[in-house]
């Protein structure tokens, strides 16, 4: 599973670092969202889905496995 | 001066859309001043009405309608909205301009409150709080709002701007007559005072600058180079000030007197001290529960929104208190569940003016919640609690919240 932000819609509010710090941050100049690596590691996949379903904005999406290149 | 924002008389609204609805008159025996507005829905008044008082204004109910006025900016300006109208109005800085221009100072604060930034104020942040706390603890009681609400985000404040402890009485001063005071001229004169203590500040941290936000703002420099706008770091000061106090002192006040009334809520938090996350998603839950603040839009031409006529300069208010509870969106949305799994409240607003200080005005909560339940033993209302301590408007809240508990 990936996770992608739209850093368009990212307005900063941290919900998903808040939820699962282990894949989102937030950056130290815009205060937006930053996923280190979008490739989500097993395990967390429940909490990243949290994550995205919390984020205010819209701004968050999980997609398939990757190897098609989404 | 010409009221060149004054709104038409309505006559583009439906004759179904008009409601009477004044948000500042809390009427007598209402303890709550939210429930006036979700009084609203109760009677089940239309999700896009208009009341013709304070000036007239339309009001959005709908979450999915307020969080697009937040949204779209070519329809819902920030730029010269109180109401009742006033004008001219500062334009403070990022929240009274519009994107593109919001930019710039948005930019320029958005790195001193971030996540990493706001949890380097943790330490400082708490000792405060526990300056605060530590002598209420042997009295047994305390108007909650006098004795720390209102102190902690002014002291807050201070240290955000790199100011001496010594001035917190003077700034105090400041803030209860700019918020709570009815007398226009000693409202004018506040907003002078107010200002000319800012101009005095930046000019000192112009010379001598230091490690602290006003020196960050006074030494910014715009993508020319130069420095910003003396007006404009004036009105970006004057918003720092106001956009922490009241907003964080009624939110710790509604929180307080949550708790204060429901002991299984105190015990939840008691038992969470030493969990994060779980202290962190029921604060999340309190923030939407406990919405303060309702914000104000201006019409920027002639349009249909949702098959509503608006006209240009109209007047919107949202209250975050009713998107909070929609239940479109929040399962089961008047149960205070602290466990909440999924919360999109917009107690902080959406889109590009999200507050800034979120991520610090949710510190603050934390914090102070967290040092006055090591320190205080379980606390309720105090029965000789003042009536009629409440107020509503742009932010609505308590004058007074008093708490007693079993001395040590
Ligand atoms: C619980 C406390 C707070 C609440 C409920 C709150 C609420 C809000 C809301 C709803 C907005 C959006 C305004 C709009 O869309 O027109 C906002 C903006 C803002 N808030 Fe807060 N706020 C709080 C605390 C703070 C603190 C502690 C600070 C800073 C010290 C702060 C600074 C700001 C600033 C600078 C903006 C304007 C941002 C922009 O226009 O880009 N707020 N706040
Ligand atoms: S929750 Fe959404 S808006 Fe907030 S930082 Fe994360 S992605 Fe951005």
């Amino acid at each position: 599973m990936r996770v992608l932000v739209d850093i368009s819609r990212c307005q900063g509010h941290a919900r998903c670092e808040d939820i699962c710090p282990e894949v989102f941050a937030t950056d130290a100049i815009e205060g937006k969202c930053v996923i280190a690596d979008p490739q989500v590691p097993p395990g967390l996949e429940d909490k990243v889905r949290l994550a995205v379903r919390n984020c205010p904005e819209g701004a968050l999406r999980v997609a398939g496995d990757g190897k098609g290149g989404a | 001066m010409t009221l060149q924002f004054q709104p038409p008389p309505p006559d583009h609204v439906a004759p179904e859309r008009m409601v009477e609805f004044d948000f500042f008159h809390i009427p007598p025996g209402v303890g709550d001043p939210a429930e006036i507005w979700h009084d609203l829905v109760r009677r089940g008044v239309p999700e896009i009405f208009y009341t013709p008082r304070n000036g007239g204004h339309w009001v959005f109910l709908d979450y999915a309608d307020i969080v697009e006025a937040y949204r779209d900016y070519s329809i819902f300006s920030t730029y010269q909205t109180p109401v009742p109208p006033i004008e001219p109005f500062p334009v403070v800085q990022p929240q009274a301009v519009d994107p593109p221009a919001h930019n710039t100072f948005r930019r320029l604060l958005a790195p001193m409150f971030t996540p990493i930034a706001v949890r380097g104020m943790t330490d400082e942040l708490r000792r405060r709080a526990d300056q605060l706390i530590e002598p209420l603890a042997e009295r047994g009681h305390c108007d909650f709002i006098g004795d720390f609400a209102e102190r902690f985000p002014t002291g807050t404040f201070l240290y955000l701007f790199g100011l001496p402890e010594s001035r917190l009485d003077e700034f105090l001063a400041l803030a209860n007559t700019f918020f709570r005071s009815t007398d226009p001229a000693a409202r004018a004169g506040n907003i002078t005072a107010i200002y000319a203590v800012l101009d005095q500040l930046f000019r000192d941290k112009q010379a001598n600058p230091g490690d602290d936000i006003a020196s960050a703002i006074v030494t910014a420099r715009n993508e020319a180079g130069e420095p910003h706008d003396w007006t404009d770091v004036l009105n970006c000061g004057f918003l720092l000030f106001v956009a922490g106090l009241d907003t964080v002192t009624n939110t710790l006040a509604y929180i307080w007197r949550y708790l204060a009334t429901t002991p299984a809520a105190q015990q939840h938090f008691r038992d969470q001290l030493d969990d994060p996350d779980a202290f962190l998603r029921a604060i999340e839950e309190l923030m939407r529960i406990n919405a303060v603040s309702n914000l104000f839009r201006r019409v920027t031409h002639d349009c249909e929104f949702r098959g509503v006529q608006l006209r240009r300069n109209d007047r919107v208010v949202l209250p975050n208190t009713v998107a909070n509870r929609d239940p479109r969106v929040f399962a089961d949305p008047q149960t205070i569940d602290l466990d909440r799994a999924v919360n999109v409240h917009v107690t902080f607003g959406v889109g590009p003016h999200r507050c800034v200080g979120s991520h610090l005005a949710k510190r603050e909560v934390m914090v102070a919640l967290q040092e006055w339940l090591r320190r205080i033993p379980p606390f309720e209302l105090d029965p000789d609690q003042p009536a009629g301590s409440v107020f509503g408007g742009s932010v609505m809240g308590f004058t007074s919240l008093r708490l007693r508990w079993d001395r040590r």
